[in-house]
C-alpha cells in the first residue's frame, strides 16, 4: 500500500489536495482523502452590508464561475424582498447565464482538462497531413447534429472553422518542437508525460487537439459578449438587485443597449454555438470514443448512487422562490434527485427537490464531521438558515501546522464542509443535471420543454456513438466530461432562445430592465429570509440570506464543489470527489494521472467551495488563534 | 520561427535593431543590479536563450485575474504564454500537478536565481500563521517569501496582491495583506483591479518584451500608462457630469440616454484605472458605459468604501470647484470637476422627477 500526495491539485480554481492509498499490485485506490486547502471568510466580512451589494462580494468568491454568484446572490435579495424583475432583466441574466456555462465548459475542456488526455510531446510524432486528414474524419463522424429553436440568424457561415491543412498543422508543430527544443516547456513543464494513457491516442489526435488549445485559448475571449454588454466587463459583470443597469433604448445616442450593442451580442452567441459544434463536441466524442472502447468506464462513483440539482433558467419571470413559483416556470427542470441511476433507468428512483423543501432542514443541511470547524451540537448538521461558523484548525496527521506530510482521514482535514441531502451525500454538475432531466423526461414526470428534449436527444445520440446505454457510459468519468460538452452545445442554443425572447420583447415595446420599486430600504420588510437558487457550471448552487433592519444579518451559500469537494462522513460515506477516486484504477501509483482526469472531470473550484460559509449571528472562533487581530 | 527563441530572436522577428537590442540588454543589466562588466555577459545569454522565466502564485483569491489575462485580445494569450514569456509555474495553467510541479519550481528558483520575473494574484493571510491558504502543504506566506527572494521582480496582479482584496475588507478575518505588506526591497509593479484590464495586464508583459524593462511606475508602484488618470478624467460620460445631466435612479430617462452616474454612486471620480479611456474588450464596453456605477475595484480598500449606491461622500479633492447642482448651471466649458457632494436632482431631470424618488438615491448625510 502507498500513499501518495498531489498538492496543489493544477488546473482548477484554487487551492486542492488529494492523498491516496493505492495498492501497488493492482491499481486500486483504497482510499482518497480530498482536502480544501484555503479559507477566506467572506461570510463575515459580508455580515451589516447593504444587501444590494452583495451580489458583487460574492461574484469575488469565484472569478472562474464569474457571474454565478452574483445571480445566486440576486435572486436570494430579490426573493427575502418579494422583487419580481422585469421580462428584460430575466432573459438578460438568462443570457449572460448561458454564455457563462458554454464559454466556461469550453476553457474547462481546453486548457483546464485537455493535458490529461493529450500530450504535446506526442504530437511531435503525427504527420501533419495525416492530422489534416483526421480532422476531416473527425469533423464528419463525430459532429452532433442537433439544436434549439432559433426564430432568426444572421450567421452567414462558421466565422472559426477547424483548420484541415498540412501547413496548418506543420506549423503548430514546427511551434511545439522549437518549445520542446529549447528546454523551457513553461506551462508544458514536469508534467508526467511518459504515462503510458498517452499511447493510448494516435499522434494525429495529439496533434489535432494541441492545435485546438491554441486556437481556443485565443477565441474563448469572444464568447463573453454579452457579459461585456450588458454587465460593462468580464470577468465580473455588473448587475442590479432589481434586474439589470443597462437600459435599453433605440430613441437615445448614448444607450447602454442599442441595436449596434445586441448585434455584438448575437455575433458572440453565434460564435459560441460554432465553436462548441465544430471544435468542443466533434473533438470530445473522438477522444471519449477511443477511451470507452479502450474500457475506461470508470470514475464514477458518487453519480451511480445519487444526484442532485436545483432547476434553472425561468422561462418568464417569476415571483419567488420559497413560494414554489420559481420551480414553476423553470426551461431546465433538473431540481431534484436520483437515486441509483448506475443501476439502470428502471432501477433509478426520482425525489422532488423544490420550493419550500429548500427552507427545510431535514432536507439540506451541512455537517462538520471532517471540517475544520465546530458546531455547538456535535454530531447535529445545520440548515444553512442555521448555520455556524466557528473555526478549529487541527492541523495534519503528520507533520507540523505549517507544513503537512499526511492529513488526517479519521479527524478533521478541510476547509470544506459537507453537505447532505436527508442525511445522505449527493453529486452536482453537468452530469447530475443531465441524469436527472433524462429520468424524469423518460419515467413521465415531465413533459419536456425543447430544452429537456434536446438533453434526452443528446444522451441518445452519444448512447448510439458509443454502443452503450446511458446508465453504463454516463456516471463515470468520460461521461462526466462528455457530459459537460453536451450541456455546452444545449446552452449555446438556450443562449440564442433567450437572445431572441428578448429581440421580441424589445419589438413589442417593453425597454424596461429594473424593478426600481423597493430599491429604497425604506420599502422591505424588517427581517426577511430568501432563498437563491441556481445552476451554475459545476452544479446546484444555493445562496441563503437573512436582512435584517436593512442590512445583511447573515449570508450563506452551499456551493456545487462544496457538494462534490467535501470531506467524508462517518454515516453518509464519501463525497463525490473521494468516491469517484476510490472507483477509479491507476496504472502507475505515484503517477496518478488517472486520479486527475477524474478530479479534472469535476471542474474543481475550490475558492467557491470554500470561501463562502455561514454567518452566524454570533462572532466566530475564526479570530482566536490569530495574535494579531482581536475585534 | 527559431529566431523567437532569445530575446535577440525576438527583436529580430519584430523587425528592432542590433542597437536597441544592445540597449535592452544594458537596461537588463541595470534592471538585475549587475555591474556594467557584466554586460557582455548579459548580451551573450539573451542572444541564445532564454524568454523571460515567470512564476505566477495564487493566494487567497479568486482567479479571476487569470481569466482577465487570457481575454487579452493585444497580444493574445497564446502569443504571451508562448513566446514572451516562459510561464514555469502556473496553477491555472501548468500540465504538472502535485510533486513534480513543486520540485520543478525549486529547480527553476535555483536556476534561474534573481532572473526570474515573480507575477502574484491573491492576497497573502498572516492569521495563524498563514494557515488559511495552504499550498503544496506549506504556506502560501512561506512559498511567497521562497519566491521572492530570488526574484528580478514582482508583479502583483489585481487587487488583492496589490491591496489586500475583498478577503482584507473589513473585519478581514484572515488578516489578509498584499504582497508589498510582506515582501520588500525588490522592484514591485502594482497592477490593481477586481480584475485588472486584460490589455494592462498583459501589457505589464509586453512592455518587458519590446523595452526590457519594467514599465516605468507612479507613487504607489502602478505603471503610469495604465494608471495615471481618474475613469472621471476620461470618461465618455464626463460631458453630462459636467452638465448636469444625471441618472437619477436604476432605469430612469437619464439611464437610458446615457448620463452621468455620479448620483447613483459612481466611483469614476476617484478610480484611476483605464477603463475610461482603453475600455475592455479593446473598447467595447466598461460598466459604466452599461449603465452600471464605477466600484473604483482597482483602489486601495474600495470593498470598505460602501455601500456601493450611495454617492460619494464630501471628500475635497483638487479640482473640486463645485457641486452637482451649480455645475449643471455653470456654462458649457467648464474645464475640470472633480468629486461633487449634497443630494438635490440636477437641473435636467428636476421637472421629470417626483421629491418621492430623490429619497431613493440618498447620499450618505441623508
Amino acid at each position: 500500500m502507498k500513499r501518495i500526495v498531489v498538492d496543489p491539485v493544477t488546473r482548477i480554481e484554487g487551492h486542492l489536495r488529494v492523498e491516496l492509498k493505492i495498492d501497488e499490485a493492482t491499481g486500486k485506490v483504497e482510499d482518497a482523502l480530498s482536502s480544501g486547502t484555503a479559507w477566506r471568510g467572506i461570510e463575515l466580512i459580508l455580515k451589516d452590508r447593504d444587501p444590494r451589494d452583495a451580489w458583487a462580494f460574492v461574484q469575488r468568491i469565484c472569478g472562474v464561475c464569474t457571474t454565478v454568484h452574483a445571480l445566486a446572490s440576486l435572486r436570494s435579495v430579490e426573493d427575502a424582498l418579494g422583487i419580481e424583475i422585469p421580462k428584460n432583466a430575466n432573459y438578460m441574466r438568462n443570457i449572460m447565464n448561458a454564455t457563462q456555462i458554454a464559454q466556461d465548459h469550453l476553457v474547462h475542456f481546453y486548457h483546464l482538462h485537455a493535458l490529461d488526455w493529450v500530450s504535446p510531446v506526442e504530437a511531435l510524432k503525427a504527420d501533419p497531413a495525416a492530422t489534416a486528414a483526421l480532422q476531416n474524419t473527425v469533423l464528419d463522424k463525430y459532429a452532433l447534429p442537433l439544436a434549439g429553436p432559433m426564430d432568426f440568424s444572421f450567421d452567414a457561415y462558421p466565422k472559426d472553422f477547424p483548420k484541415a491543412t498540412t501547413a496548418y498543422y506543420k506549423a503548430v508543430q514546427a511551434k511545439v518542437k522549437q518549445i520542446v527544443d529549447s528546454g523551457q516547456l513553461g506551462i508544458f513543464a514536469a508534467h508526467w508525460w511518459d504515462h503510458p494513457d498517452y499511447q493510448l491516442l494516435p499522434p494525429e489526435v495529439h496533434l489535432m487537439a494541441v492545435g485546438h488549445y491554441l486556437n481556443m485559448l485565443d477565441r474563448q475571449r469572444e464568447l463573453v459578449g454579452s457579459h461585456v454588454v450588458f454587465g460593462g466587463k468580464n470577468p465580473h459583470p455588473h448587475y442590479i438587485v432589481g434586474g439589470m443597469p443597462c437600459a435599453i433604448s433605440m430613441n437615445d445616442m448614448n444607450a447602454p443597449v442599442n441595436s449596434e450593442r445586441l448585434a455584438v451580442v448575437d455575433q458572440s452567441i453565434m460564435l459560441a454555438i460554432n465553436l462548441v459544434n465544430y471544435f468542443y463536441l466533434p473533438d470530445l466524442l473522438a477522444i471519449g470514443h477511443l477511451y470507452v472502447q479502450k474500457g475506461y468506464v470508470d470514475g464514477g462513483g458518487l453519480a451511480k448512487e445519487r444526484v442532485l440539482g436545483y432547476g434553472d433558467f425561468p422561462d418568464e419571470p417569476y415571483s419567488g422562490t420559497s413560494n414554489g413559483d420559481f420551480h414553476k416556470k423553470l426551461l431546465l427542470r433538473c431540481n431534484g434527485v436520483v437515486e441509483n441511476f448506475g443501476k439502470g433507468l428502471d432501477a433509478a428512483v426520482y425525489h422532488d427537490l423544490s420550493g419550500k423543501d429548500y427552507a427545510d432542514p431535514a432536507i439540506i443541511a451541512e455537517g462538520v464531521e471532517h471540517s475544520w470547524y465546530t458546531y455547538p451540537q456535535a454530531g447535529k448538521d445545520l440548515h444553512p438558515f442555521e448555520g455556524v461558523t466557528d473555526q478549529k484548525y487541527t492541523g495534519p496527521k503528520e507533520g507540523t501546522k505549517t507544513a503537512w506530510k499526511y492529513l488526517d482521514e479519521a479527524g478533521k482535514y478541510s476547509w470544506l464542509k459537507t453537505p447532505k441531502w436527508r442525511g445522505k451525500m449527493a453529486e452536482v454538475g453537468p452530469l447530475a443535471r443531465y441524469i436527472i432531466v433524462y429520468t424524469k423526461v423518460k419515467k413521465g414526470v415531465i413533459q419536456p420543454t425543447w430544452a429537456e428534449k434536446m438533453v434526452v436527444d443528446q444522451i441518445e445520440a452519444v448512447s448510439k456513438v458509443l454502443g452503450l446505454p446511458p446508465a453504463v457510459w454516463m456516471p463515470t468519468m468520460v461521461g462526466r466530461t462528455a457530459v459537460r460538452g453536451l450541456e455546452a452545445q444545449l446552452n449555446a442554443y438556450i443562449n440564442k432562445y433567450y437572445f431572441d425572447k428578448l429581440i421580441k420583447n424589445i419589438r413589442a415595446g417593453d425597454t424596461t430592465v429594473a424593478n426600481t420599486a423597493k430599491w429604497d430600504p425604506a420599502a422591505w420588510p424588517k427581517d426577511a429570509k430568501g432563498v437563491g437558487l441556481h445552476e451554475a457550471p459545476r452544479g446546484a448552487l444555493g445562496h441563503w440570506v437573512n436582512i435584517k433592519g436593512g442590512k445583511i444579518a447573515n449570508y450563506q451559500a452551499v456551493v456545487p464543489t462544496t457538494w462534490n469537494g467535501c470531506p467524508r462522513d462517518d454515516k453518509a460515506g464519501h463525497g463525490a470527489y473521494e468516491a469517484s477516486m476510490i472507483d477509479t484504477k491507476v496504472k502507475v501509483a505515484d503517477k496518478p494521472l488517472e486520479i486527475l482526469k477524474t478530479i479534472h472531470s469535476f471542474d474543481p473550484c475550490i475558492a467557491c467551495a470554500t470561501h463562502l460559509y455561514d454567518v452566524a449571528g454570533k462572532e466566530v472562533g475564526v479570530v482566536h488563534t490569530d495574535p494579531y487581530f482581536k475585534v | 520561427m527559431d529566431h523567437c527563441h532569445s530575446l535577440w530572436g525576438l527583436f529580430q522577428s519584430r523587425g528592432l535593431s542590433r542597437r536597441s537590442f544592445l540597449k535592452t540588454c544594458a537596461a537588463v543589466a541595470g534592471l538585475l543590479g549587475l555591474p556594467p562588466a557584466m554586460l557582455p555577459e548579459v548580451v551573450a545569454a539573451a542572444e541564445k536563450k532564454t524568454l523571460p522565466p515567470v512564476i505566477w502564485l495564487h493566494g487567497h483569491e479568486c482567479t479571476g485575474c487569470d481569466e482577465s489575462f487570457i481575454r487579452s485580445q493585444s497580444p493574445l494569450a497564446s502569443d504571451v504564454v508562448l513566446t514572451m514569456i516562459s510561464l514555469e509555474y502556473s496553477d491555472t495553467l501548468s500540465a504538472a500537478a502535485g510533486e513534480p510541479l513543486e520540485h520543478h519550481l525549486q529547480e527553476l528558483m535555483k536556476k534561474y536565481a534573481g532572473q526570474y520575473i515573480l507575477a502574484v494574484e491573491g492576497g497573502v493571510p498572516l492569521a495563524d500563521e498563514g494557515v488559511h491558504c495552504m499550498v503544496g502543504g506549506r504556506t502560501f506566506l512561506a512559498a511567497l517569501k521562497e519566491a521572492a527572494a530570488g526574484a528580478a521582480a514582482i508583479v502583483e496582479y489585481g487587487s488583492c496582491a496589490a491591496w489586500g482584496g475583498i478577503q482584507a475588507a473589513k473585519p478581514n478575518p484572515t488578516k489578509s495583506v498584499a504582497v508589498s505588506d510582506v515582501i520588500s526591497g525588490k522592484p514591485i509593479v502594482k497592477v490593481p483591479g477586481c480584475p485588472p484590464i486584460p490589455e494592462v495586464m498583459t501589457a505589464v508583459v509586453m512592455h518587458f518584451a519590446l523595452f526590457g524593462q519594467l514599465p516605468p511606475l507612479d507613487g504607489q508602484g502602478r505603471p503610469k500608462q495604465f494608471y495615471g488618470n481618474r475613469i472621471h478624467d476620461t470618461c465618455y460620460r464626463r460631458p453630462f457630469f459636467d452638465a448636469g445631466m444625471f441618472v437619477e435612479k436604476f432605469d430612469d430617462a437619464g439611464a437610458k440616454a446615457g448620463w452621468c452616474l455620479y448620483k447613483v454612486g459612481c466611483r469614476g471620480p476617484v478610480a484611476y484605472n483605464s477603463c475610461g479611456n482603453m475600455r475592455w474588450w479593446n473598447g467595447l464596453s466598461y460598466p459604466i458605459q452599461s449603465g452600471a456605477p464605477c466600484f473604483a475595484c482597482g483602489s486601495p480598500n474600495f470593498w470598505d468604501n460602501g455601500p456601493f449606491y450611495e454617492r460619494l461622500p464630501d471628500v475635497p479633492l483638487p479640482g473640486t470647484i463645485a457641486d452637482a447642482d451649480k455645475v449643471g448651471m455653470v456654462a458649457a466649458g467648464v474645464a475640470a470637476a472633480g468629486v461633487v457632494v449634497h443630494g438635490a436632482l440636477s437641473a435636467v431631470q428636476k421637472n421629470k422627477q417626483s421629491k418621492q424618488q430623490d429619497t431613493i438615491v440618498r447620499g450618505p448625510e441623508a
